[in-house]
């Protein structure tokens, strides 16, 4: 995957850099130039990277961008001090992280976080210690549905609800079959939305949820297929839910179901490994701006990436998220008086106000306000996957749904809408 | 004994009929017919990770919990090497050869130093051994979608509704090829003689003068070769991903438990019952949500019948 996505990312700083070599220096926070030599400010970051996988891509790319930052003016002369820690999927070590982060060594703020763990163990202590996490890669409802903590990916929940709406619309979808992660706080959280979109136009759902080490993903897919399901929404990792195609392609189902997908099946490694027979059949939301779109935004990642990432970094969507977390971070930070910038208080006042800020890479617009709840990411695109690669289907569209209701209304008190 | 024997069939016949009965119940025989299938062929896997540890228990006294571990770095070798562009046969080959020279290795060069160690010494070591192998397998190749594919996933057939491909039926019938071929090797050769002779008594073993050494070296490569084919099937018909490759020894060990880490006829049907119990629970509402502690219940619960009338002290069953 890191081969295809470094070829992607070449290709695309080839497309975007052709005039001058000057203009692929990227730009980053106050571009002076020249390297900051304040006192720095202490950011952290945690990610979760030990077996089953690995979600350090979007503090790779916050590091990334934050390096760039230091190396042009900082915080208005201050370098950020970017500490990053592993949870490694234990919430033991989860803990000891954000006490590490952010009780010894006082962090202002956490950005680019990415972990299955992490939030559901810390998101009490965030709140009592009154520190804001602007996160890049969640996955579970404690991180869209506390106090502090904001991402600018979308999870699970908005990316399926966006491909469901997409094959209701589009592909003529009656009966939804959620097959998620019998985790709590995952599987039927994310797919639950679905379901009820499917009711409120009429159709029906319903879900078959795995566990995550389970050999048997056909039980799981026979499940859908029992409830009478029309299209499978394949709501899982990317290796599970190739493993589902892979026992739909054994039993012949291709044709007989619709197939979607939210955003981890968004991996230039997936039509390779799902081959010719699912070329043209299965459909995946993004939650970003898929790596063909383009803009300055997204080319100023591959140059920050290319410039201050190792070559094995990923250039993934996770990695486009830690990228844009770092960004309005550094946005709101410019913002404030100098002197502030040691008080977490004030920190996170300043955070929760940030409102309106807008990136190529993302559709909407991004926000945190002061609630109990953050999901400013809620519109995206929809892909085919077609010629060994990805087909953009549908370009920036908004998902609906009443759970979004409540995020709506704070939209229009903040004057966004 | 032979009455005892007919007994223990016969409750295990209608306990198994009583079971599907009740999961089945008031559902199309279709959908019942496809998860029945469905999760033979699940069981045969758990099956044939648990026959290729209780091989090498009979013979060692070897718990092996690297056996999944061994098979990862198999079929990971094979999916590599596929990559390269190298013949599909000689990647299967290269699979079964890694596992062989990772099995042989930690047998000729590890095990020999815990020999006179307790049981559980030796099955930790070899967790030990499972973790440094996923370890470097990790590294190797980090977290990324892929697929492992063999030809005979394109062939097929229909039982109870369900397409079958011919490596899950491959995976089948060498469940129970293997039974066989081993039960014939234990009994009908001089090296299965000495194993048998390890298996009872290590210490008169060698003081009667069977080769320990050889004889251990050859059960570890029966092993190695049976693990490297499982992880073939497990990174075919399950998922490549090292990590769930390498723990799918857990329900194997359940397989093996219902087999007493003795009996590979009882490994098997041990096996193969947990995977269409398993399934079937899937269509029960209230209790799908068990179907991952379905094989340890059921191996519990054959320990317990197993030991039922024995009392056990510290110095063992009495």
């Amino acid at each position: 995957m890191k081969l295809a996505l470094t070829l992607a990312s070449a290709l695309t700083l080839g497309i975007y850099a052709v005039p001058s070599q000057a203009e692929a220096a990227p730009k980053c926070g106050m571009n002076t130039g020249k390297a900051a030599t304040g006192k720095p400010i202490v950011v952290g970051g945690i990610h979760g990277n030990a077996a089953p996988g690995d979600f350090s891509a979007s503090t790779d790319a916050a590091k990334a961008y934050f390096d760039c930052v230091n190396a042009n003016g900082g915080i208005n002369g201050r370098p950020i001090d970017y500490r990053i820690e592993n949870d490694q999927w234990n919430p033991e070590m989860a803990a000891q992280a954000a006490s590490k982060l952010v009780k010894d060594a006082k962090a202002v703020a956490l950005v680019g976080n990415g972990s299955f763990m992490e939030m559901a163990v810390n998101a009490n202590t965030y709140k009592q210690e009154n520190i804001m996490v602007m996160a890049s890669a969640c996955a579970i409802s404690e991180c869209f549905e506390s106090s502090n903590i904001v991402s600018t990916n979308q999870g699970p929940l908005p990316s399926n609800l966006g491909a469901t709406q997409y094959a209701q619309e589009e592909l003529g979808t009656k009966n939804v079959g959620c097959i998620g992660l019998n985790i709590p706080n995952n599987g039927p959280w994310s797919c639950q939305v679905s379901i009820d979109y499917m009711k409120s136009k009429g159709g029906n759902g319903s879900m078959a949820l795995l566990n995550p080490g389970a050999p048997d993903v056909n039980s799981a897919l026979l499940e859908a297929i029992a409830n009478g399901s029309d299209t499978i929404l394949l709501n899982l990792p990317s290796g599970l839910a190739i493993a589902v195609l892979k026992a739909a392609e054994e039993q012949g189902l291709r044709d007989e179901y619709k197939w979607i997908a939210p955003t981890p099946l968004y991996d230039l490694s997936v039509p390779k490994a799902l081959g010719d027979y699912w070329d043209g059949h299965v459909y995946v939301n993004a939650e970003l701006a898929p790596f063909q779109v383009g803009g300055p935004d997204a080319k100023n990642w591959i140059e920050v990436m290319d410039a201050y990432a190792k070559p094995e970094d990923p250039r993934d969507t996770f990695a486009q998220s830690g990228y844009l977390s770092a960004t309005y971070f550094v946005k709101a930070m410019l913002e404030m008086d100098t002197a502030d910038l040691d008080d977490r208080a004030k920190v996170t006042e300043k955070i929760k106000s940030i409102s309106g800020y807008k990136s190529d890479l993302m559709c909407g617009t991004y926000y945190v306000g002061d609630s109990d709840f953050h999901m400013p990411n809620r519109a995206g695109y929809m892909l085919k996957i077609e010629n060994g690669g990805f087909t953009i289907v549908r370009d920036c569209y908004e998902f609906e749904s009443s759970y979004f209701d409540k995020h709506i209304a704070l939209e229009k008190q903040l004057g966004l809408r | 004994m032979i009455g005892s024997k007919a007994l223990n069939w016969c409750l295990y016949l209608g306990l198994m009929a009583a079971t599907i009965l009740f999961l089945a119940w008031g559902k199309p025989q279709k959908i019942v017919g496809l998860f029945f299938v469905s999760g033979l062929a699940v069981g045969s896997l758990y099956a044939l990770g648990g026959i290729g540890m209780v091989v090498l228990y009979r013979a060692t006294g070897v718990l092996n919990f690297a056996n999944g571990a061994i098979g990862a770095a198999g079929v990971m070798t094979a999916w590599q090497l596929g990559q390269w562009g190298i013949w599909e046969p000689l990647t299967w080959l290269s699979a079964i050869a890694v596992a062989l020279v990772l099995s042989v290795g930690y047998g000729r060069f590890i095990a020999p130093a815990l020999a006179w160690r307790e049981p559980v010494v030796k099955a930790v070591a070899t967790l030990g051994f499972a973790l440094i192998i996923l370890g470097f397998v990790s590294y190797l190749w980090i977290d990324d979608p892929r697929k492992f594919s063999l030809p005979t996933d394109k062939i097929g057939v229909r039982i109870l509704g369900l397409r079958v491909t011919v490596t899950r039926l491959i995976a089948f019938g060498m469940s129970v090829g293997i039974v066989i071929l081993i039960h014939q090797y234990l009994t009908r050769t001089s090296i299965g003689l000495h194993m048998r002779a390890l298996a009872n008594n290590r210490d008169i073993s060698a003081l009667i003068g069977i080769p320990i050494l050889r004889t251990e070296t050859i059960a570890w490569g029966i092993s190695g070769v049976i693990a490297g084919f499982t992880g073939l099937m497990f990174g075919d018909l399950i998922r490549l991903e090292p990590t769930v490759i390498t723990f799918m020894v857990i329900p194997s060990i359940a397989a093996a438990i219902c087999g007493r880490l003795q009996s590979l006829s009882l490994v098997l049907i041990g096996g193969l019952s947990m995977g269409v119990i398993e399934s079937l629970l899937t269509l029960s509402p209230y209790l799908k949500s068990v179907r991952p502690i379905a094989p340890f219940i059921i191996a519990a619960l054959v320990l317990l019948y197993f030991q039922r009338g024995r009392r056990l002290s510290f110095g063992g069953a009495d």
